[in-house]
């Protein structure tokens, strides 16, 4: 999902894109396709939305790994740069064995692009943020295509793509979605598998005595179990010897506390349920699957800001204490009701409070027990899952 | 009906047709004048003079039938000498130059179903009710087709193709696997070699492994947990044998792949070797292993013999086992005067170089163990009935550790080891005939009393 909004970085942006879009990619990159070279110079063009401000690159920063570079739960965009989103921006590295969404053989929602999974490719993920009020805004297609044919870069984009491409709005729609596609896919930096954990693996550095104990306490299915839904072990995606992607690719609900910080969640009507919508409508009837969402990947989850769909959280280690202390001290964690009764999961209607995942480590406790995991060894956790950088250099 | 049924098929016979034809033919010469009679007479003895010649004639013919017969017999026994290991069962071991094949190991006949080339098969079923009855099984556990073709006879092939428990689909549990398929050639009456995917010549059970052969309703747990039959890989190999009892293996074949290792599946903890085998499907193959053993059978009824296996198995993969090896090393005797039965063997599996791997895995249930071992020792005795029938009632005791030792683990997050399995298997074999056998036994487990079991199978092997 890209909600392409965020002021704070504008200047950033301006300075990694070189204005007008011509800027970082060139038809001559190296290791690039035609393609990918000319969706990397789409992607750092902010002339494509319409306040002239905001380009893909402004929320999925490079240098955050491809993610907001601020702690705002929701970016903002729009001709203005002040209509706000819905959730938090995820990171695009590592999608490139995303697989599109399906139901497995046991029925377990998988794969899919966007914190939903609505959309089923790269380039289908990329249509929204053109479009979206509270992003690029450009409303229609059309739109977007007269921004591409005056662009600097026009002229690859007939040379790739033909010279009568801009003649046919969705198809050249389509094609600047596939170039964002192909970019995405052929530019090591979207995917460098290059953090010390991976050195690790590889047998080419150690971990310190506390990142071993973090790592211990991530892959113990008694203790932090986090490798339950973020496997951690090479091949662990079914590919043979391929380097851990950290996430499953599956859904959960995790009952995250609804984060007031959202404008949106003003309105106490508006509830965001993930699979079952409101932004996804095509499992709207599978009230089982409202309140879950995508199994993120950790890789550089330590280069975050804001953690969930819903930004709930600005620390890893807040996030990482709400996982083992969420059903032991709740009181921490969700607001007393004006009855006085605690209100568990209030983000989710009351009656589908049961879709929280209850059962695994280390939300399997309740009110009163010892959380899986205690502060210092939340701290030891911490310290492994910032192995997990990319750029790392013995 | 049988005696009539015999008759007319006697019938069909040219000279029985003769001869019944004469006999009706009596009554009616009886009515005709004496001339004519003699004249019928003579020309019925010319008739018969006709027949014996014939009869001579298909004598003859049938002699130079079962010439063909014993050549075709002959032909055939080289060809079996060619097959499937497991299938030839004894008669590959003596086709082998073995002095001695253990005597459970029969010599079946083997369909023939060209010139050069016969037909073998094998398979089992099973049923067990463990102590939780809930979990009662039944399954058919291997079925097992095999073809051995001789193009010379010294040069010959032989190929197995095996469904484990009867289904195999993407959403099944079964298997379909090619088990064996090799070229062998006799460079002298002493010496052979092969090339192809084969058996590894170790221990008692894993070249042999047919129902037919081996006590209980399942394998033992030792040749099963800590070596990993049925075990074949890629590769050459090579058998000499002498006329006092020797033979020696060696050969050079692919090994195992450790960059497979899950430490969340329970799969390393059940058998380490059989977690990280490749069984020659796109096998890795940077690092090469050797193996080499003996068998001596000196002594009418005696097998004793040891075998190594060494390789590396990182197998080429950047990972932080890349350095790591794999030795095995068993010994086995098996003793059967009269008709006793007794077994033993001891096996012992190591996987060096594996400290950095193990710290990746730190906190997942299920390390690499640096070392692994297992025993067991076995005794049946076999009563002999007419028709072919025996009765084996056998006792088997074992230990086995699939986790002896670890290594690399970090301080405070140790895995135990062990646990030190034993088993002790009491059962009954029943051979309607050599090659049909019908089974069962109950086996204590501990320390997992939860797993103890009682069993029936049915196998058969030709």
């Amino acid at each position: 999902m890209w909600p392409f909004v965020a002021a704070l970085t504008l200047s950033i942006t301006l300075a990694a894109c070189g204005g007008g879009g011509g800027g970082a990619g060139s038809a001559g990159d190296p290791g690039l396709s035609d393609r990918a070279a000319l969706g990397k110079k789409i992607f750092f063009d902010p002339s494509l939305s319409a306040s002239g401000r905001m380009a893909c690159s402004t929320c999925h920063d490079p240098a955050f790994a491809h993610a907001q570079n601020n702690a705002l739960p929701v970016q903002s965009g729009g001709a203005g740069l002040d209509v706000p989103g819905f959730r938090a921006v995820p990171s695009l590295n590592y999608l490139e064995k995303n697989p599109s969404f399906f139901f497995d053989s046991e029925g377990t929602p998988t794969g899919g692009f966007n914190r939903d999974g609505r959309a089923q490719t790269l380039a289908d993920q990329a249509q929204r943020p053109f479009l979206a009020a509270h992003e690029m805004a450009n409303g229609t297609p059309d739109v977007v295509v007269q921004k591409l044919a005056a662009a600097a870069y026009a002229d690859d984009f007939r040379r790739v793509f033909g010279s009568a491409i801009f003649a046919d709005i969705d198809t050249a729609f389509l094609r600047a979605r596939q170039a964002l596609e192909a970019y995405e896919r052929e530019d090591p930096a979207f995917h460098p598998y290059d953090s010390k954990y991976d050195a690790f693996l590889a047998g080419r550095a150690t971990l310190t005595a506390q990142e071993i104990r973090g790592l211990a306490l991530y892959q113990d299915p008694t203790k932090g179990n986090c490798s339950g839904c973020h496997p951690s072990a090479r091949g662990s995606d079914g590919t043979p010897n391929s380097p851990p992607l950290f996430t499953d690719f599956t859904y959960d609900n995790l009952g995250l506390p609804r984060n007031m910080a959202i404008p949106a969640n003003a309105d106490p009507a508006y509830l965001d349920m993930g699979l079952c919508g409101p932004e996804r409508t095509d499992l709207a009837g599978r009230r089982d699957l409202c309140g879950a969402f995508k199994v993120p990947t950790l890789r550089n989850v330590a280069t975050r800001k804001v953690f969930f769909h819903n930004g709930a959280f600005s620390s890893l280690k807040d996030a990482l204490t709400f996982y083992v202390q969420r059903d032991t001290n709740p009181e921490k964690w969700y607001p007393m009701g004006s009855s006085g009764a605690l209100e568990k999961f209030n983000d989710l209607p009351p009656d589908l409070a049961g879709n929280v995942n209850t059962t695994e480590v280390p939300y399997n406790r309740k009110e009163g027990e010892p959380p899986a995991l205690t502060d210092a060894e939340i701290d030891d956790v911490v310290a492994f899952l910032q192995t997990l950088t990319d750029g790392y250099t013995p | 009906m049988i005696a009539a049924k015999g008759f007319l098929m006697h019938a069909r016979h040219p000279l029985a047709v003769a001869l019944l034809a004469l006999g009706l033919a009596l009554p009616r010469a009886a009515l005709a004048d004496e001339a004519a009679l003699q004249k019928r007479i003579d020309a019925l003895e010319a008739q018969l003079r006709a027949l014996q010649d014939q009869l001579t004639a298909i004598r003859a013919d049938a002699k130079s039938a079962q010439a063909s017969a014993a050549n075709a017999q002959a032909t055939a026994e080289k060809a079996v000498a060619a097959a499937p290991q497991a299938a030839a069962s004894g008669t590959a071991a003596v086709a082998a130059g073995n002095a001695a094949p253990p005597a459970s190991m029969a010599p079946y006949a083997f369909p023939q179903i060209g010139p050069n080339t016969v037909l073998s098969s094998y398979g089992e079923i099973q049923y067990n009710v463990p102590q939780n009855s809930n979990d009662a099984l039944a399954d058919v556990g291997r079925f097992v087709i095999g073809i051995a073709h001789s193009f010379t006879d010294r040069t010959r092939m032989a190929a197995e193709f095996e469904v484990e428990h009867a289904v195999t689909s993407a959403d099944d549990s079964g298997e379909a696997e090619v088990e064996q398929a090799y070229v062998e050639h006799d460079f002298t009456d002493h010496a052979s070699g092969k090339a192809g995917l084969f058996l590894i010549p170790v221990g008692l059970l894993n070249e042999h492994h047919e129902p037919t052969v081996y006590y209980g309703v399942y394998r033992n747990h030792v040749e099963t947990a800590i070596i990993p039959t049925t075990w074949r890989e890629i590769g050459v190999g090579g058998t000499w044998h002498d006329d006092t009892g020797w033979t020696v293996n060696a050969g050079l074949t692919t090994g195992f792949n450790l960059s497979k290792w899950d430490p969340n599946s329970d799969e390393g903890r059940e058998s380490p070797l059989g977690s990280i085998h490749q069984e020659g499907q796109l096998a890795a193959a940077k690092n090469l292993s050797g193996y080499a053993g003996f068998n001596w059978r000196g002594v009418p009824g005696l097998e004793a013999g040891a075998t190594v296996f060494y390789g590396g198995a990182g197998q080429g993969v950047d990972f932080a086992g890349k350095d790591a090896k794999v030795t095995l090393y068993e010994g086995h005797v098996r003793w059967t005067p009269g008709p006793w039965d007794l077994a033993a063997l001891y096996a012992h599996g190591a996987i060096s170089d594996i400290g950095d791997l193990n710290a990746t895995f730190a906190g997942a249930p299920t390390p690499v163990p640096a070392t692994f071992d297992g025993w067991y020792t076995q005794a049946a005795y076999k009563f002999t009935f007419g028709g072919g029938q025996q009765l084996g009632p056998f006792i088997r005791y074992e230990q086995y550790n699939t986790a002896r030792s670890y290594v690399g683990l970090p301080v405070g997050f140790d895995v135990p080891t062990g646990p030190n399995n034993k088993a002790t298997t009491l059962g009954l074999n029943y051979w309607l005939t050599p090659g049909v056998v019908f089974k069962l036994d109950y086996q204590w487990l501990r320390p997992d009393d939860t797993q103890s079991r009682f069993a029936l199978g049915i196998g058969y092997a030709f």
